[in-house]
């Protein structure tokens, strides 16, 4: 099984100050196979964003690579690139920022069409566009509706269908329901399962939420403060989770169960940004189990078996 | 692509009809609903006649012609409707024919300023980092020299003449316009939306043209109809000290400057020339208000 | 004359000791493109120490209920055509502005969803939970007594009081909305409404705020609507839960009515099969079809059933059979007698 996605040692350090930099992303290694689905996991300010931006080749990374289908996308040719930037494709959070207000509907779909010169002429463009709408569920008289005439779910439609128009083979799905009510978050869910066993999609899946990436990921990967802390198969994740930190994660979500939260499982604290962190476990400061040695050097991710990373000195 | 030909069955595309090539007229539309920028526009079009046939109107020579005997004939006698200035020269004609210089100066300076400082300011709110610094940086250093010392300046290097007036005023008004564009430009550059164009691989001219200045528009085109009547005066000003337009070649500001000693006694003076350059401005602004609704969406109906 | 004695709670006890009780009430938006109507009549109280439920979607009426409550809907648009708010026997929407604005933060007070936005940049957070207490200072309290106030509140959610001197950007966002409960919770209001508190926080922060709110609740005794969509969230926290569906509550009970018996509203159970269960292994979820009607043209008779997948005729129009056992409601004709399905 070979990746077709691959990122080696990937970094990106965001200047904040003089000398101060910010460790958005911090050494992250991950493969993603054809036609799985990988979940990125993490708290706000983890990095999550920064690398799905980074494998996309739309922030360059202060140093490692990133390999899409066996070319290194920092170092690769225009021609290349452009190649690259066809087959990889983003939908994004908020359906509400993420679209032009001033174009039409049929101009939001066909923009990509138009850059890319994807299509002969009007005919087959708008043939092209009517055909995406049908894909991804949007009736035909949306066509010369703006965005702000419809709802978050149509819109997000709106998005997948742009992200669709060039017929790309991976595409980076950055929290596209968590902007969404619960009844229209399950429909662009199914509709994202769907397109991805028609049409042999690999997605890179981010998202804070546990209970949604559960469903669509093959594999899943839990980041910390900008780096991976665990990496497993999803149901091996939710069967043993290891790390301290996908513990409290998974303890940490209401269950629609009554009943009141367990305070014992409770983390202390709160996220810090990782600026200049310090070496060791980045979550050993609110970790129940840390110990001195947790913050004496660098922590490596370590399979247990199973194909069930984990960094953390518990299990060493 | 047949599988895309196929589609086109007239059952899929039928009564599908795009609005692409309609846009221009969709704002039209718009605009014609919002009774007050129509009044602007037919304010403006009955000025933008005046400027055309000024001559078939009335002559110039009637404009510059002094008859001292004839000074200060009150509106309404003696065939001169807007009455006579200090020299005997008929006001009507004058702001007739003053017209063609007063809009030139006004529109002219605005619109190359914004041109200029438009371009200016997007490429330092879109590209950011040094060249954001740099441009902003030397536009500071330029607006800290007052506006009617650094027209001058110009004007006395480059010659008093009324394209030189032009010029000047358009160099001094650029630093105000990046300014107003790049703040502009930044609020829109934030957006998801222009990050999803880059990933589906638009290019940066096309991302400022399609997608940045449209949505950054609206304060620019309000801020830019205010500027003209400001503009106009600050012409006069520079005519008052000699730098500007000769006399007696006409023009609304000149005219404003050379009647304010007689506005006690024959406040008429003051008030025909006072009264064309609000009303241009007036007219302007109502249909600067008016274009920035019709071109936003979202206002829609 | 409207909602003859529907979603009416049952008189007695339940009402006795109600700190508020809402009866029909009506809110309308009155916007150039027609009226919207968006809370259709809903009914329910709260006694002491209770804290309720508001669930639903974007567009359900939560927040507008809420606004509703504090008569802070916006002074141009807004209405109530009809209803009464009964807070302690007394109808808030007979008060004066005057006697309102001394009602709201004292008796009761609201934390909104964004506690970024909520709190003032230029002043220090000390300073704006003095506020609170100085506006509503009735028993002429001193400076010196009130600073003591503000840096018992603060231990109270959980802040060292040696903060109270920073200023609002040098904290986090679950800090923020410990200061926001802490200015509400200023005057010991006796009901607090939360819209959404911990919708823009990170799970492992909500359930630090989540457990602090129902600590300082059984703490000071305080009443308290949680409006939220997360049904997880009210599971944990609340005692009975009104279901909202465009402007009504189409289901009320108690939280073991609502996530344990069987019976449910359509529309409570497509909510529940919509969410990802983390316990079961099903790859493709069951979103409910369609979407939120328009509340300016909202549909006749239940205005569920376009979307409703045990929809029938009499659904079309008339208000819905109110099946009631316990204290758990449910509009829905599915309940009717006599009927079988």
């Amino acid at each position: 099984m070979s990746g077709i996605l691959k990122t080696v040692d990937l970094k990106k350090y965001f200047k904040v100050g003089r000398n101060r930099f910010l460790h958005a992303v911090d050494g992250v290694n991950i493969e993603i196979a054809e036609g799985a689905t990988l979940g990125v996991v993490g708290e706000s300010g983890c990095g999550k964003s920064t690398l799905g931006r980074l494998v996309l080749g739309l922030l360059s990374a202060t140093s490692g690579e990133t390999y899409y289908d066996g070319v290194n996308i920092y170092s690769c040719g225009r021609e290349e690139m452009a190649s690259c930037r066809r087959n990889m494709q983003i939908i994004f959070q908020d359906p509400y920022s993420s679209l032009n207000p001033r174009m039409s509907v049929y101009e939001l779909i066909s923009e990509p069409l138009v850059m890319n010169r994807a299509c002969e002429n009007r005919k087959e463009r708008l043939a092209r566009v009517v055909e995406l709408m049908e894909t991804v569920g949007l009736a035909q008289r949306f066509i010369n509706s703006y965005p702000h005439e419809m709802d978050g779910g149509r819109r997000q439609r709106i998005g997948v269908a742009r992200a669709l128009a060039l017929k790309p083979q991976f595409i980076v799905c950055d929290e596209p329901v968590s902007a969404l009510d619960v009844s229209i978050q399950a429909q662009i869910l199914n509709l994202l399962m769907d397109m991805q066993e028609e049409m042999k999609l690999t997605y890179m899946f981010i998202t804070h939420d546990l209970s949604v990436v559960k469903h669509i990921s093959n594999e899943i990967v839990v980041m910390y403060l900008g780096q991976c802390v665990e990496r497993a198969e999803s149901k091996e994740l939710f069967k043993n989770p290891k790390h301290p930190y996908t513990q409290a994660l998974l303890s940490a979500i209401p269950q629609p169960i009554p009943g009141r939260f367990q305070r014992d499982k409770l983390l202390r604290g709160e996220v810090s940004d990782p600026i200049d962190p310090e070496p060791g476990c980045r979550f050993a400061k609110r970790c129940r189990h840390s110990m001195p040695k947790c913050s004496t050097g660098p922590i490596k991710l370590k399979e247990g078996g199973n194909k069930h990373f984990v960094a953390c000195l518990l299990y060493d | 692509m047949p599988d895309h030909a196929a589609f086109l069955t007239p059952a899929a595309g039928a009564g599908l009809k795009l609005k692409k090539k309609s846009r221009a007229k969709e704002v039209w539309r718009r605009f014609k609903k919002n009774r007050t920028a129509m009044a602007g526009l037919f304010i403006f079009a009955l000025i933008m006649l005046v400027v055309i046939f000024a001559d078939m109107i009335v002559s110039h020579n009637t404009a510059i012609s002094q008859k001292i005997r004839d000074r200060f004939i009150s509106p309404g006698t003696q065939g001169h409707i807007f009455g006579t200035d200090n020299f005997g020269r008929d006001i009507m004609a004058r702001i007739v024919h003053g017209s063609r210089n007063s809009l030139l100066v006004g529109l002219g300076a605005v619109a190359c300023g914004i041109m200029i400082g438009g371009l200016l300011g997007a490429a330092a709110g879109f590209y950011g980092g040094i060249t954001d610094s740099a441009i902003i940086r030397t536009m500071d250093t330029v607006m800290c020299i007052p506006l009617m010392l650094l027209v001058l300046s110009i004007v006395a290097a480059l010659g008093a003449s009324l394209v030189n007036v032009l010029i000047a005023m358009m160099i001094a008004n650029v630093p105000h316009y990046t300014r107003i564009v790049r703040a502009a430009v930044l609020s829109v550059v934030g957006q998801d939306y222009i990050e999803a164009a880059k990933a589906c691989g638009t290019p940066n001219s096309w991302i400022i043209i399609k997608h940045v200045i449209p949505n950054a528009i609206g304060p620019i085109i309000v801020q830019a109809t205010t500027a003209v009547g400001i503009m106009i005066i600050n012409a006069a000003g520079i005519s008052f000290l000699g730098m500007g337009i000769q006399p007696p070649t006409p023009e609304w500001g000149a005219m404003l400057n050379e009647a304010k000693n007689y506005m006690i006694n024959y406040p008429y003076t003051v008030i025909f020339p006072g009264l064309s350059i609000g009303l241009t401005a007036l007219s302007l602004n109502l249909m600067g208000d008016g274009l920035r609704d019709a071109l936003d969406p979202k206002l829609k109906d | 004359m409207e909602n003859q004695g529907f979603n009416q709670p049952k008189n007695g006890q339940d009402t006795a000791r109600a700190v508020l009780e809402l009866r029909g009430l009506e809110a309308v938006y009155e916007t150039d493109d027609g009226i919207v109507r968006a809370v259709n009549g809903i009914n329910f109280s709260i006694a002491e120490r209770e804290t309720i439920g508001l669930v639903g979607e974007t567009g359900a009426g939560k927040t507008t209920t809420a606004l509703s409550i504090l008569r802070l809907l916006p002074e141009r648009t807004g209405r109530i055509p009809s209803g009464q708010i009964l807070y302690k026997g007394q109808d808030l929407l007979k008060k004066s502005e005057d006697e309102m604005r001394l009602i709201r933060g004292a008796c009761i007070s609201m934390i909104f969803q964004d506690p970024m936005t909520a709190l003032n940049p230029i002043l220090t957070v000390g300073d704006q939970i003095l506020e609170s207490l100085e506006v509503h200072n009735a028993e002429n309290r001193t400076h010196g007594e009130l600073e003591s106030r503000v840096d018992e509140l603060l231990s109270l959610v959980g802040i060292s009081p040696g903060r109270k001197k920073e200023y609002p950007h040098q904290f986090s966002g679950g800090m923020k909305q410990r200061i926001v409960i802490a200015i509400a919770l200023a005057c010991e209001p006796l009901l607090l409404i939360a819209d959404e508190p911990t919708t823009a926080l990170d799970v492992t922060i909500q359930a630090q705020v989540l457990v602090l709110m129902d600590e300082l609740r059984d703490k000071l005794g305080t009443s308290m609507i949680m409006i939220t969509h997360d049904l997880g969230v009210v599971a944990n926290t609340c005692d009975k839960v009104a279901i909202m569906y465009a402007g009504e509550i189409v289901e009320y009970g108690s939280v073991h009515d609502i996530f344990e018996n069987g019976t449910h509203h359509p529309y409570t159970t497509g909510l529940f099969q919509a969410i990802p269960n983390m316990k079961e292994d099903v790859r493709r979820l069951h979103p409910i079809e369609g979407l939120m009607p328009d509340p300016s043209d909202l549909p006749s008779g239940c205005k569920f059933h376009p979307r409703c997948p045990k929809r029938f005729d009499e659904c079309n129009d008339g208000r819905p059979y109110l099946y009631e056992r316990g204290g758990h409601r449910i509009f829905c004709n599915l309940f009717r007698e006599g009927f079988d399905s």
